[in-house]
Formats: C-alpha cells, structure tokens, sequence
C-alpha cells in the first residue's frame, strides 16, 4: 500500500536527522525535539522537496516548527502543484 | 554646462559587481569612477542615466537627477561613458561639438546648447546615437574598462593618480611610538583623524598610500603603497600590498594584495585576498582565501554573462557580490564569481568557478534561501553601521532575487538529487 504524506515526511525527517522513527510524533519540534540545527533544516526542506518533487517557499518552509505542521505545509503544496 | 553621466548596455559584463550600483559608482582606486569624472569637471554629475530597474533605488541615493531626459534642455552638455577611468590629464573643453571614441566605443560627447536642442529622441540610448552622428569624431586616450578585472588591472595607476590630484601629503593625524614611514614622507597622506598604531609600517618606497579621515591602522600592519584605506576602515594588522584599495567603514586583516574592498564589508582574520573586487556588506571568514595564479601560469578563465571568458591576464582572484559570505576556511579558485547575498561554507575543497546569487552553498552542493531572511540578515549587518535599507533598496534586491532565479534552480535541483542519493533516500 502506498505511504501517505505523513509517513513519507516521518521517513525523511528520521532520516535526514538520523533519529528513531518512532520519536518523529506529529507533534515534534524540528529544532527542540529532533535537534535540526540549521544547516540540517536547509538540507531537510531540500529532502522535503525532492521526496515530494515540489518546489516550496525557503521562508515558509524554514518557518514551520512541527511535523504535523510540516505534514500540512507539504500536502498543500503538493495539492496546489499535483493537484491531489 | 551639465555633467551627464551614463551607464552604458556594458553592465552586465561587471556582474555581480553592477548588481546594485551603476558602473560609475564601481571603486578604482581611493574612488568611484564617477568621482573621478566629476573631479575632472570640477562640478557634480547633474544627470544621471542607468538601466531603468535601478533607477528608484540609485535615485535615493543622489541629488542628481536619474533617468530625466528633460533636464538635459538649456545648456551645453557633456555627456560622459560612466566606464571610463578619469586618470591622467585629459579634460574636454565643453561649449564644442565632438564625440570622442575610444576605439569604436563612445567616451564622451560634447554638446554645445544649440546642437543639443536640434536632437530629437525619446530616451536617452535615442539621444545619445543621435548625438554622436551629429558631431565630429575625434579619438581619445581615456579607458573604457570593459570586465571586471580591468578595474584591478588599473587600481594602482587609480590610486597614484588620486593621490596626485587629492594634493595633500604628509602625516596630519597620528603617528603613534615606533610607527614608521618607510619611504618618502610625501609619498604619504594620513588624514587628520586617522590613527596609525605603533609598529605599523606604511611604506612609500613604490607609491603612495593614502589614510582617509577616521581610519585607523592597528600595530603589526604593513601598508605597502600604492595604497589607499578608506574613512573610518580600521585594518586589525597584516599585509595589504601594493595596489590595493579598501574601502570605508571597514575591517580588513590578513594578506591583501591588488584588490579592491569597495566599502562596509569586512575580512577581519587572516587568509590571502589576491586581484580581487569585493563588494559591500561582505564578510569573509576566517582564512578564506583565493587563488590570483594557475600553477601553470595560463591565462585565468572567467565566467561572463554565464559563459566562460579568458580574461587574457594571468593574474585574476575573485568577485564577490554585495551582502555575500563566506565560513571560515572557504577556499576560492582564480577567476571565481561569487553572487550577491549568497552564503557560502566552504568545505575545505576550492568552490565552484560561480556560484549563483541567493544560495546557500554548503558540502558542494547547492540550496535555496529564503529571501526574507537574507533580506532581514542584511538589514541587521547595516544597521551595525548606521545605514538604513530603503524601501527602493529591497525592492530592488526583490527584483534581482527574481532576475537571477535561472541561474541557481537547476543548479539546486542538481544538489537535491545528489543529496537524496548519499543520504540513501534514493
């Protein structure tokens, strides 16, 4: 079965970040819970990007803090430039 | 009379250098080359004509007027090729008709008030062909510098003759214990408030060096002439060799030879900085270095409007945008172009030839950045010097954000692929 949004962004980001799976929750913080410093942040907005081949805005992206929210950046994005 | 300068199409061959100023505004030794025109003339610049995309931002930054074809009406003009370098002792006699070409470019034009009014035109590219077909041609010695490299090629002649025609000699400020003047002592200008510390060196043995107001030379630095540091720059120790020019307002340590640092910008620790043009609001890192010299001793090759350019000289380092940065231990190839408002961490091996504007270079790879944050990044390092970011300013950094957008996406796109393929994601 394919992986939905939310599983492929918990891939990547464990991933990218070299965590558990299981401790990338909705609910983690980038930064505070998963220690993307930012150089690891520019690399994963990259990663986000390629996973899902959509181009993001480097602002927006870098502004989001959680998963969950990154979840629902990335599935707008993709509804606006895929159009699922 | 009117003194009209004009930039003309050669522009982009100064990129990035010409991102944010016109070319007359570029720096060839202690001044603007429009400085320099506007001293032959003995007056400042009434008119002003750029490309039309910088004309807000330029026009907040003088009292001339920009871009204003009307206010050439009523008088003799001189209408001047804002690439040319004013040295020497040509100086046109206006109130006479001639259009003096420098090989098969135009230098300048002389208008008399009568001439002017006959030509008809609707913008000044109009006006200006207009007027040289009416006039007779006559040849000139005066340089039109075409590339960038041609304003290093020319710095220490720049700086000579700035020194000659600022008319001023001799130590007015202070000369600390055990400083010394190595050199004819009218080979040297240290300005009123400028501070040379103990045990700093300024030899005038092969040209003059000139230490404008405020500036100040810490102990252990040696400024070997011709040279020229700009007002308020403090240089924190060092070398800075023969035929370089630092700007205002900045921090500069370490080796620097034949270069020019155009003003705000700082290289504050040591690494080599070798015939090249650094723009402003720059910060180079520790150690960041660049090659001016091929181990073969060939000509350096440089890329020019995106494509490769032998330059013809053996002897050229880099160029370096406005607002750029570089980490500690960047290293930096001959002839490399460096983009405006780029972040670039070297990783310990020599940096592509180009790197494009407003990327975020790390493990040789490419990345986007985000404009805001560049733009609120620069608005913090300028307001560390007291100078404000107009409005026109980000306007105008917005639209180079824009222009420049093919030269990095597909250099991105590359990165991204490659990333995902060492980092087992592909």
């Amino acid at each position: 079965m394919a992986e939905t949004i939310a599983e492929r962004v918990k891939n990547v980001t464990a991933e990218m970040l070299k965590v558990d799976p299981e401790k990338v929750k909705d609910s983690s913080r980038f930064v505070q819970d998963l220690g993307a410093a930012s150089i690891q942040s520019i690399e994963l907005v990259a990663a986000f990007e390629e996973e899902f081949n959509i181009e993001m805005d480097q602002d927006e992206a870098l502004s989001v803090q959680s998963v969950g929210d990154a979840v629902a950046y990335i599935t707008k994005c993709v509804g606006e430039q895929h159009g699922k | 009379m009117k003194l009209v300068i004009f930039e003309d199409a050669s522009y982009e061959q100064f990129y990035p250098l010409t991102y944010i100023r016109p070319t007359c505004d570029l720096r060839c030794g202690s001044t603007l080359l429009r400085e320099k025109v506007e001293r032959a003339f003995g007056r400042k610049a009434d008119v002003l004509f750029v490309r039309e995309w910088l004309r807000e931002a330029y026009a907040v930054r003088t009292s001339a007027k920009v871009n204003d074809l009307g206010a050439l009406a009523g008088d003799d003009l001189v209408l001047v090729n804002g690439r040319g370098l004013w040295i020497g002792d040509e100086f046109p006699a206006a109130g006479r008709d001639a259009c003096a070409m420098a090989g098969a470019e135009i230098a300048y034009v002389t208008l008399t008030k009568q001439t002017a009014a006959r030509i008809q035109a609707s913008d000044f590219a109009g006006f200006l062909a207009a007027s040289a077909k009416a006039v007779p041609a006559v040849k000139t010695g005066l340089k039109l510098l075409g590339y960038p490299w041609h304003l290093i090629e020319e710095n220490g002649a720049a700086i000579r003759d700035d020194f000659k025609k600022i008319g001023k000699s001799g130590v007015h400020g202070t000369l600390g214990p055990s400083a010394v003047i190595w050199g004819p002592q009218n080979q040297v200008y240290i300005a009123p408030t400028a501070v040379v510390e103990p045990c700093a060196v300024i030899d005038s043995q092969e040209g003059p060096v000139i230490i404008e107001e405020g500036a100040k030379v810490n102990p252990h630095s040696r400024i070997q002439g011709p040279a020229a540091i700009g007002r308020d720059t403090q240089i924190v120790g060092g070398k800075i060799r023969e035929g370089t020019t630092v700007g205002p307002v900045c921090r500069v340590g370490g080796e620097v030879e034949e270069s020019i640092i155009h003003g705000y910008s700082n290289k504050y620790h040591d690494g080599f900085l070798g015939h090249a043009y650094v723009c402003e609001w720059v910060n180079l890192g520790a150690l960041t270095t660049n090659s001016d010299l091929k181990n073969d001793y060939s000509t350096v090759e440089i890329k020019v409007k995106g494509q490769l350019f032998d330059s013809g000289s053996t002897k050229v380092g880099c160029f370096i945008g406005d607002h750029t940065k570089t980490s500690i231990g960047t290293l930096i190839n001959s002839g490399t172009v460096l983009g405006m408002m780029s972040n670039i961490l070297g990783a310990g091996c020599l940096l592509p030839k180009s790197v494009p504007s407003f990327v975020m270079f790390m493990d040789n790879k490419f990345y986007k950045a985000g404009l805001k944050q560049l733009i609120g990044t620069a608005r913090t390092a300028m307001g560390r010097r007291k100078v404000t970011m107009t409005p026109q300013d980000e306007a105008l950094i917005q639209r180079l954000f824009d222009l420049t957008k093919d030269d990095r996406d597909e250099l991105i796109k590359k990165s991204r692929k490659e990333m995902m393929i060492q980092r087992g994601l592909r």
